[in-house]
């Protein structure tokens, strides 16, 4: 008795239970917004806009997001899904979130901007791009990993969107290949896969901010001799290399009982 | 329904949870897989529901390899003694979850199980008590009625009553929907007569596969004057000895011949069937050397 393929349902149910908690993620992300402009506006100084607020917070969301994604492969293998199908529909469903949450954040970002310009109150001035490296190793480290290219959306709110969309899809699978290296191996090899993580976040940032001609600091400035095509390839090359290390990692691994 | 395993490996390390295993089980029948602890019986039935691969050797499943091949996984389902302790989910959400993934998941039935097992509908599985828990997986894997059910252990925290209901919901099931049932379990005696076939699996390999009569008809438990007993018994394999007073109990194994009965019977001697209890208990211990 043949059956049709798995991975769409995969692909929809991961995406469904990804957005409701999403949706939560974006909902307290909202209230505290408010807050923030509602102090703002009494004190008197410029606001943070949302989509600033959400652009760190998000990469950080979509980390964990990531890591969680692997606890699934039991429940879907452990209702005769294959490995392979729950890997389709993981990887469809990520991209899924990952374009869900720019857009959604743009559209309250516009309302936002909207209830400001009534209220007359201006947005602050970003400083997100010019990141500073000041030769602390753990300080330069965690900023490179928590802070990404950034594009304002009030300058190209179609490049704003891609921008934070692939900056997040990044994180969620750099959150899934340290979530999966923890799933087959033991603590000191996943330590490895840590560091991995870290330098594809690093090495994708660097080649972003070559394609759009921002700033480069960090361990691979070294880079920036490259032309924009090469950098957008090696993006491209990096996400696919990051998607072929997880399929390699959970192709055939056993489940944890 | 046709599974077959030909020196079926694995290797935790240095550890070999199963050593050069082979076996081939046939047809809608419940098979009991008996085991002590740590003898392999979850190996070998993880490798049924592609949880994982052996460490060499083959199995198929209707002449198929079942390691991610779709066909085949939808149609086996492994239900074991799983830590539900981070699922937030009420049972019905499960249940609707589970139905997604299984072909033949009938809801209906699922929804009458789980009121006889009376659980609560509403409350998250992870409030559950362990038996609790084990009902649920017995719900699932009768209810998703697939051509292979593996259900290992799932009796764990019931108490009796819904013990009860599970043996009896099976049996009911199977005359209904049959299909190949694989129940490992090491409570032999409360559920030997549910099965059709027994495997006996120890230290990783495979002591005996046979049907349940059959296996019975090895043995025999004599019971009488001690005296008597133990001149009948003397050149027989004794594997359990009971004794009050002056009537003594033997069990042993072995068939005994037409001759041997008559025999028992001139003397006054009682013959009763062996149980499968002291079977596997002989049979993974080494027993009571007569």
């Amino acid at each position: 008795m043949k059956q049709t393929a798995n991975f769409p349902k995969v692909a929809t149910d991961m995406f469904m239970v990804q957005l409701i908690w999403t949706a939560g993620f974006l909902g307290i992300m909202l209230i505290v917004n408010i807050v923030k402009l509602i102090i703002a506006g009494n004190q008197g100084n410029l606001a943070e806009g949302f989509f600033n607020s959400l652009f760190v917070a998000g990469g950080i969301y979509m980390f964990v997001l990531g890591i969680l994604s692997i606890y699934f492969l039991p429940h879907f293998v452990g209702n005769g899904v294959t490995r392979k199908d729950y890997f389709k529909g993981t990887v469809l469903a990520s991209i899924g979130i990952s374009i869900v949450i720019p857009i959604i954040t743009m559209i309250i970002t516009v309302l936002e901007k909207f209830i400001l310009n009534i209220v007359g109150l201006s947005y602050k001035e970003q400083t997100i791009n010019n990141v500073d490296l000041d030769g602390n190793i753990i300080g330069d480290i965690i900023q490179s990993a928590i802070i990404s290219p950034y594009v304002d959306p009030q300058n190209n709110w179609i490049l704003a969107i891609v921008v934070l969309s692939l900056n997040i899809f990044v994180n969620y699978l750099i959150g899934w290949l340290i979530g999966s290296s923890f799933y087959r191996f033991d603590v000191a090899v996943s330590i490895g896969f840590i560091f991995i993580g870290l330098n594809i976040k690093m090495l994708k940032d660097t080649l972003l901010r070559i394609s759009l001609e921002l700033p480069i600091p960090g361990w691979y400035s070294m880079l920036d001799f490259l032309p924009f095509s090469i950098a957008i390839l090696g993006i491209v090359v990096l996400i696919l290399l990051s998607i072929w290390i997880i399929r390699f990692m959970t192709k055939r691994v056993a489940i944890k009982m | 329904m046709n599974v077959k395993a030909e020196k079926l490996q694995v290797k935790y390390g240095n550890h070999s949870a199963l050593k050069d295993v082979s076996f081939e089980l046939n047809g809608n029948k419940i098979y009991g897989l008996l085991g002590r602890n740590g003898a392999g019986k979850t190996s070998l039935l993880s490798i049924l529901a592609s949880f994982r691969e052996p460490t060499s050797g083959t199995i198929t499943i209707n002449g198929e390899t079942p390691f991610e091949n779709p066909n085949i996984m939808q149609q086996v389902a492994f239900l074991y003694n799983k830590d539900y302790k981070d699922e937030s989910d009420n049972v019905i959400d499960m249940l609707k979850d589970v139905q997604r993934y299984r072909p033949n998941f009938d809801m209906d039935y699922a929804t009458q199980l789980v009121e006889r097992f009376n659980l609560d509908k509403k409350k998250p599985i992870k409030q559950f008590s362990k038996g609790m828990q084990s009902s649920l997986n017995v719900v699932i894997g009768l209810a998703s009625r697939a051509p292979l059910t593996i259900l290992d252990e799932v009796y764990l925290g019931m108490d009796a009553p819904s013990r009860e209901i599970f043996y009896k919901e099976l049996l009911a099931e199977q005359e209904k929907h049959p299909r190949m049932i694989i129940l490992s379990t090491h409570l032999v005696s409360e559920m030997d007569y549910l099965f059709d076939e027994v495997i006996l699996i120890n230290e990783g390999s495979i002591l005996l596969q046979e049907e349940v009569d059959s296996l019975l008809s090895k043995g025999a438990t004599i019971t009488g004057d001690v005296e008597l007993v133990n001149e009948f018994v003397r050149s027989m394999k004794q594997i359990n000895v009971r004794q009050l007073g002056n009537t003594k109990s033997v069990t042993i194994y072995g068939e005994l011949s037409e001759r041997e009965r008559e025999a028992a019977f001139d003397k006054g001697l009682e013959i009763a069937p062996v149980s499968l209890h002291d079977l596997f208990v002989h049979l993974t211990q080494g027993g009571i050397e007569g």
